[in-house]
């Protein structure tokens, strides 16, 4: 049996309930999503209802990260009372289109806090090897 | 390897030096040509209204022949061969109607238009999410219709700004998401390397190499109108007008030369070919664009009357009392720009001078030919 379409299959049941999630269509060491509505119950393998973006995590040679987003269709499925998971939500807050998703703030805080913690041990280091010398 | 570059490269330039002198002299390499843009007033209006265009279209003097040539057969697999059909009079008449219709496809020119601003519009600031990832996020918005011009491409930058992006990214992303045929993400070599484009021009390859900055580049970028000024100044240095013609960059060659008031080498070539009405177009023209020349209204007066005449690409044979009246005044009219306006006032009054001969010989053998036949 061929496998369904990546773009989706169109197949729904209109009282289920929909979700808009990433979806792992690259190969091994390569990841790249889909941003798909699908039933909230269907595994990521089975077919979706219609594809609605994609997203590159792998920063390309100008260290950017594309996503493209079908914000017509993205809008429509809202409407329909789609359920939005966490990452697509970080993703469509960071362009704007909702508030920004508090784990992205959250991320964000913990790197700085991270950056500083290795900055102080690096400093911490550097003043132990020149009182040794 | 370079040594052997370098006694390749001598042995070219000594074999211009002994075989070719003025091929040598006028190497753009040692020419170094500036590239003028236009960046000041915006020439789109001028250049779109319709007695423009129309002028340009008459400058450019098709030649079905040169318009309908095989150029290459990268889309069809097999050439097909030409039909030759017995038609009527009435279907004879479609088809050359059918065939002015895919000749002005052909030769629509592209647009020239002033040099974009670039784009510098913030949406929002949000210093909460540095730290959040070191890299850019691009974000396309890829609904259905939305021509690329309007398609919405923001990014949010690692300091948290969200912000529209600049036209080089939008073209970038544009082309991922919606591919042009023949438009490459990376700039070709070509472009990038001033070394083979300048080689390029130097074998004239000139239509190949503006129809490939066209697919390249959107008109309004300031590389199209660059790479496209120092084409349109060698081609001018060089007065190789003619591998232009009937290609649809005549016209906006035409219109480079006139709106920076460099017209007099494509002047002169036209009365050296003697295309004295081609010669008061390009006068109209130019009274069109800076309306500084003391035969101004005499040109575009005179337009109304060349532009009914078939075009014409071979020399003529013959000729009637009508055309003999229209071409006096054209001579005229050029005579009159030659002596007030002109920069290469000898040269084209030679040029004028010779065509005034030949001309004067052809009116005497067709009007004494009209005679012999009984006719006048």
């Amino acid at each position: 049996m061929p496998l369904p379409p990546a773009s989706g299959t169109g197949r729904y049941f209109v009282k289920a309930a929909k979700s808009i999630r990433l979806i792992r269509q690259g190969c091994t060491n390569r990841p790249f999503y889909h941003i798909s509505v699908t039933h909230r119950r269907r595994l990521n393998s089975q077919a979706v209802i219609e594809q609605l973006g994609s997203y590159d995590p792998m920063p390309n040679t100008n260290n950017e990260k594309l996503v493209a987003l079908n914000l017509e269709r993205i809008k429509f499925w809202l409407g329909q009372g789609a359920h939005v998971t966490n990452p697509v939500g970080e993703l469509l807050g960071l362009a704007g289109f909702f508030p920004i998703h508090p784990r992205s703030y959250m991320t964000a805080w913990r790197n700085r806090r991270t950056e500083r913690e290795n900055q102080a041990k690096a400093e911490k280091s550097t003043e132990s090897t020149t009182t040794e010398v | 390897m370079s040594l052997l570059k370098l006694v390749q490269n001598n042995t070219k330039s000594a074999f211009f030096r002994c075989n070719e002198p003025k091929i040598f002299l006028i190497s753009s390499r040692k020419l170094s040509i500036v590239p003028s843009i236009y960046d000041g007033e915006d020439p789109a209006p001028k250049f779109f209204s319709s007695g423009i265009q129309i002028l340009l279209k008459r400058l450019t003097r098709p030649d079905f022949a040169k318009v309908f040539r095989k150029r290459n057969n990268s889309n069809i697999s097999v050439l097909r061969t030409p039909k030759y059909k017995f038609v009527t009079d009435e279907e004879l008449r479609m088809e050359k109607l059918k065939a002015d219709k895919s000749a002005d496809r052909l030769l629509q020119m592209p647009p020239v238009v002033k040099v974009h601003k670039p784009i510098d519009d913030v949406l929002s600031i949000d210093p909460a999410l540095i730290g959040y990832d070191s890299a850019k996020y691009l974000f396309t918005d890829i609904s259905f219709g939305v021509d690329n011009e309007h398609r919405t491409i923001i990014e949010r930058d690692p300091d948290g700004t969200l912000r529209s992006c600049d036209h080089a990214e939008r073209k970038r992303l544009n082309q991922i998401y919606f591919p042009m045929q023949g438009r490459k993400i990376r700039e070709p070599l070509i472009f990038q390397d001033e070394e083979k484009f300048h080689s390029l021009l130097d074998r004239l390859q000139y239509e190949y190499v503006l129809d490939r900055a066209c697919v390249q580049y959107e008109p309004d970028e300031p590389t199209y109108h660059k790479l496209t000024s120092i084409t349109y100044q060698h081609i001018d240095l060089k007065s190789m007008y003619d591998l232009l013609r009937s290609t649809r960059h005549f016209g906006p060659l035409a219109f480079y030369l006139t709106w920076h008031k460099s017209v007099d080498n494509l002047m002169l070539e036209l009365l050296q070919s003697a295309d004295v009405r081609e010669a008061v177009l390009l006068l109209a023209l130019r009274q069109a664009l800076h309306g500084d020349l003391s035969s101004g209204e005499e040109s575009s007066a005179l337009v109304s009357q060349i532009l009914p005449t078939p075009v014409q690409l071979t020399k003529k044979e013959q000729l009637s009392e009508e055309d003999i009246q229209l071409d006096t005044k054209c001579i005229e009219c050029v005579d009159k720009y030659i002596n007030t306006n002109s920069a290469m006032k000898s040269q084209q009054g030679l040029a004028l001078q010779g065509f005034r001969e030949h001309y004067q010989q052809l009116v005497e053998l067709s009007r004494g030919l009209k005679k012999a036949h009984g006719a006048a």
